[in-house]
C-alpha cells in the first residue's frame, strides 16, 4: 500500500508520458518539415525549414494559470500547440536560391527517429512497470 | 487534427512524384539525341527542361512539391554537316537536337539521389508509426 503510494509520488509528478506524448508530437512535426524539405530539394528558390527547439516548445506549453474564479481569463492552452517553424541555418545554398542540403536533412530525419524510439521504449518500459504493479 | 508523420508520408510521395516526372523528361530527351527533322531545314527536337515549384497545403500547414510546368530549352540546336541527310538545308547543314547526353545523365544521377532521399523519409516516418502501435503490443 505504502510502496503503491510511493510510485504514484513518484510517477505522478513527472507526467511522464505526458512530456513523451508531447515530445513524440514534436518530433513527428520536425519529420513533417524535413520531409518537406527533402521534397524541395529540387525546388528553386526553397529555403530549409526546422522547427523551434523543443526547450522552446516547452517553455510556450508548461505555464498556465489555474483559475480561481470563474471570470478568469483562460492563460495560453495546456495543449502544446503545433511546433512553430522557422528558417534553418543550412550548410549550403545553390546557385538556385536553394537552401536545402539533402545529407543535413538524412542526418536530422535520423536524429528524430532515435529520439522517437527512446521514446516509445521509456514510455514501453514505465507501461510495462505500472502493468506488473496492476497484475499482482 | 491531422497526423504530421501522415502527413511526411503525403509530403515524401510527392517528392517521389516529381523526381520520377523529372526522370521521365530525361529519358525523353535522351531517346531523342539524334531526332531530326525530316524535311530539308526542319527543326529538330528540341530538348525539354522541368521545373518544380513547392505548394503550400493550407490544412497541413507544410508544403509539397509539385511540377511547375515542362518547357523546351532555349538554346541553339547543333548543326552538322551532312548533305545527304533528309533535313539537310541547300548548303548542307543538318540541325541537331540541343541535347547535351553528359548533362542528362548528370541530371539523372541527381534525381536520382533526391528520389532516394525520399524514399528514406517515407521510411523512417513509416517506421516511427509503426514504433507507435507497437505501444500497443503487449509481452514484447
Amino acid at each position: 500500500m505504502g510502496l503503491a503510494r510511493k510510485a504514484a509520488a513518484v510517477m505522478t509528478p513527472i507526467h511522464l508520458f505526458n512530456v513523451v506524448s508531447q515530445h513524440n508530437r514534436w518530433l513527428a512535426a520536425r519529420q513533417t518539415t524535413i520531409a518537406g524539405n527533402v521534397a524541395n530539394a529540387n525546388t528553386p528558390g526553397f529555403k530549409a525549414l526546422d522547427v523551434q527547439p523543443f526547450e522552446m516548445a516547452m517553455e510556450q506549453a508548461r505555464l498556465t494559470m489555474a483559475a480561481t474564479k470563474p471570470g478568469h481569463m483562460a492563460g495560453a492552452d495546456a495543449n502544446a500547440p503545433a511546433p512553430g517553424v522557422r528558417k534553418d541555418e543550412t550548410w549550403d545554398v545553390t546557385h538556385t536560391g536553394n537552401s536545402v542540403s539533402l545529407e543535413q536533412e538524412l542526418i536530422k530525419a535520423g536524429d528524430v527517429n532515435r529520439a522517437y524510439r527512446l521514446n516509445t521504449s521509456v514510455a514501453k518500459a514505465f507501461h510495462r512497470m505500472i502493468l506488473a504493479s496492476a497484475k499482482v | 487534427m491531422f497526423d504530421p508523420l501522415q502527413a511526411s508520408l503525403k509530403i515524401g510521395a510527392s517528392g517521389l512524384e516529381a523526381q520520377s516526372r523529372r526522370l521521365r523528361v530525361l529519358s525523353e530527351n535522351l531517346a531523342n539525341a539524334n531526332s531530326t527533322g525530316k524535311t530539308p531545314g526542319a527543326d529538330p527536337y528540341a530538348r525539354k527542361t522541368i521545373s518544380f515549384e513547392s505548394e503550400l497545403d493550407e490544412a497541413l500547414g507544410t508544403s509539397f512539391v509539385k511540377v511547375s510546368g515542362i518547357d523546351r530549352h532555349r538554346s541553339p540546336f547543333r548543326i552538322e554537316h551532312n548533305p545527304g541527310h533528309p533535313a539537310a538545308d541547300a548548303k548542307g547543314f543538318v540541325k541537331m537536337p540541343n541535347v547535351d547526353i553528359m548533362v542528362e545523365v548528370t541530371d539523372m544521377r541527381e534525381a536520382n539521389r533526391s528520389y532516394e532521399a525520399n524514399l528514406q523519409v517515407i521510411k523512417q516516418a513509416r517506421e516511427m508509426i509503426s514504433m507507435t502501435i507497437d505501444l500497443l503490443r503487449s509481452n514484447s
